[in-house]
């Protein structure tokens, strides 16, 4: 009966529950969406960084730090017959090392990087390397990124001198002839970098055999004088990145969800205040003042669920529209997140559940809460509409 | 007895002989040694037990031209300390060798910082010099041999054109090529290759002057082949050999405000 009766009052509101209704629903399609937005992007990043660069882990000496080029050169080694005896859909040995093209004759510093031509574990456009079979004595082929192309002003076809020092120490230069100009997903392997054959950079620095890691698709278990980099390691930063945003994210959703409780516990305020004379008949019939509470309650939790409805409703109109078209994010190529095309959602039912209950569960406190004051009303008082001022 | 005199002296003149035969010079051993020659007497006029040098470098990029003045003193080749007098901007920096380390210090941090392994790799201040060519100050007779490939008049000047090779593998600069006037005994032009064979920097040596007993280039002249347009020009405005350093010159508590 309570609920009835909640219902006729709640409709009987008109444009306050419609507005109440749609500021809660759209709190948690913003919610549900920002959430799932941070799913596609956390899930877009990490594919991409396993298929072009972490794959199941590197092994790696324990001194190699990414951050110290300097150091690149001194941290080489000779994979051991556990790791060069694996498919080369397992692994994929990489030479990292620092070097220096000339574009329009400006010196320009890179990280050669040597690719494995046979390998498969990793997902890397590089055919044109694949492809060459000529001597390296005069040029020596080499693949970039658009984004290294556009900041080098390089494009496919161009000839330009390469310069790096051998493993004693002795400077080397060649023509480098840019074979092609490649999409990377992984932004990280574009900027700054020169790709080349893992044979090429190999004969020309004298680091026969030597590789700075090895990416492979399974742990191999522990090998001496190797340290093995998970890829929860290799891929920290980008999560705590998305930690850190998500932290930051709450601020916004917490503000959300405050506004439209204020939404709810307005009209609730305004409710008790503007029907005290209905409170008071009631009373007068009889009713106790804890069902009358209740009987607000209900009428104010009423915009909570109906918001749930609403929300599925729009939602689902909003959700399926980004699904087909997608957040474009190439305005962030120029930063070191490792994602380049559009990125798109990803929901998680539970996620979708627990933001619902929670929305829920605080309307019905802030609804609950403003009227908990018609208990200790006066029935008198409340007939006369004196007993709130 | 007669008789084994004779012999005596029949093996003796033998054997002499043999010897004079195998020290007779051989034709590649004459050029050889001819070059080497000429490197230690190029040696002997460019390189000191110590050095002071008051002197400017000049940095044209194509763009821009700075001049930095500093003044250096050198001990040997792994021993050197310079302090930068301008511009306002760099006036006070200072650098420190030590074997094969190198410390900066700048007075707008007041904090010393060590260039080391591969950072040495990296351009001087802008110019046309790593902070490695500024630091290798080997003998070229002991770091190279070379062959004659010719000669060429170069400023009016007949000079010998030798190619030189690194006799160590780990030498930067595993060829060059050199200038040399074997009358003054002294290097005009020096050309850097890298292995491949291509010209990576070249070095000229102007205005020859007579230091005590050394014939020394008033500037030199160096250009980053691979950059286009850039020079950096280093003036010699005073130079002395074998003075005696104050040993707190090479010790890292010189570098301080």
């Amino acid at each position: 009966m309570i609920f009835k009766i909640a219902l006729k009052n709640f409709l009987r509101q008109g444009m306050r529950a419609f507005l109440n209704v749609l500021v809660t629903a759209l709190t948690m399609v913003a919610v549900v969406f920002n959430l799932s937005l941070y799913n596609g992007f956390l899930d877009q990043a990490i594919s991409n960084m396993v298929s072009t660069d972490v794959a199941g882990g590197h092994y790696r000496t324990p001194e190699f730090d990414l951050l110290s080029p300097t150091e690149w050169e001194d941290q080489t080694f000779k994979p051991s017959d556990i790791l060069s005896s694996l498919p080369p859909s397992d692994k994929a040995e990489v030479l990292l090392l620092q070097g220096q093209i000339f574009p329009n004759r400006r010196l320009f510093p890179v990280q050669l990087r040597g690719m494995e031509m046979n390998q498969t574990l990793l997902d890397l456009p590089f055919s044109k390397l694949e492809e060459w079979d000529g001597p390296i004595d005069d040029v020596i082929p080499i693949i970039i990124g658009k984004q290294m192309a556009a900041k080098s002003h390089l494009k496919m076809g161009d000839y330009i001198v390469m310069r790096w020092r051998d493993r004693f120490g002795a400077v080397d230069a060649l023509d480098a002839h840019v074979v092609d100009v490649v999409p990377m997903i992984n932004v990280r392997l574009d900027e700054g970098v020169v790709w080349m054959r893992l044979d090429h950079l190999r004969k020309i620095t004298h680091r026969e055999n030597e590789a700075s890691w090895v990416a492979v698709k399974n742990f191999q278990g522990a090998i001496a004088h190797m340290d093995f980099q998970a890829p929860e390691i290799l891929l920290k930063d980008i999560l705590d990145m998305i930690k850190n945003d998500r932290r930051f994210a709450t601020i916004i959703w917490i503000i959300l969800i405050f506004l439209a409780g204020i939404s709810v516990f307005n009209t609730q305020y305004l409710n008790i205040f503007k029907r005290q004379r209905e409170i008071g008949t009631l009373m007068a019939f009889g009713m106790p003042p804890a069902r009358i509470v209740r009987l607000f309650t209900v009428e104010g939790s009423l915009a909570a669920i109906s918001a749930v409805g609403v929300a599925l409703f729009l939602g689902t109109i909003i959700f399926t529209w980004f699904q087909s078209v997608g957040l474009d994010i190439s305005h962030l190529s120029e930063s070191n997140i490792p994602i380049r095309e559009n990125i798109f959602l990803r929901i998680n039912p539970v996620e979708v559940v627990l933001t619902a209950v929670i929305i829920v569960a605080i309307m019905i406190i802030v609804a609950w809460a403003p009227v908990r004051r018609i208990s200790k009303l006066d029935a008198t008082q409340a007939l006369r509409g004196r007993a709130i001022t | 007895m007669m008789k084994n005199f004779l012999r005596g002296c029949l093996v003796s003149a033998f054997l002499l002989t043999l010897i004079g035969f195998l020290l007779l010079p051989q034709p590649g051993q004459t050029e050889d040694a001819k070059v080497h020659r000429l490197l230690v007497a190029v040696d002997n006029n460019m390189w000191a037990t110590t050095k002071h040098i008051d002197g400017r470098l000049i940095i044209d990029n194509g763009r821009r031209v700075r001049e930095l003045a500093m003044e250096s003193w050198m001990e040997g080749v792994t021993r050197s300390y310079s302090v930068y007098k301008s511009p306002a901007r760099e006036r006070g920096t200072k650098m420190l060798k030590l074997d094969r380390k190198l410390w900066m210090y700048t007075p707008q941090t007041d904090r010393k910082i060590l260039i080391a392994g591969h950072m040495l790799r990296q351009s001087m201040m802008g110019s046309d010099l790593s902070y490695e060519d500024m630091m290798e100050d080997e003998k070229l007779s002991e770091s190279y041999t070379g062959t004659i490939d010719g000669e060429e008049e170069l400023d009016g000047v007949k000079v010998l054109v030798i190619t030189l090779k690194a006799r160590r593998k780990s030498k930067t600069y595993q060829i060059l090529k050199i200038w040399a006037d074997p009358v003054r005994t002294v290097v005009l032009k020096e050309e850097a290759y890298a292995k491949s064979g291509k010209l990576l920097k070249t070095i000229e040596f102007k205005e020859f002057r007579l230091i005590g007993k050394r014939l020394f280039p008033k500037r030199m002249i160096f250009r980053d082949m691979l950059k286009n347009n850039t020079k950096t020009t280093y003036m010699f405005d005073e130079i002395e050999f074998g003075i005696k350093i104050p040993k707190k010159y090479f010790s890292l508590r010189v570098l301080k405000r």
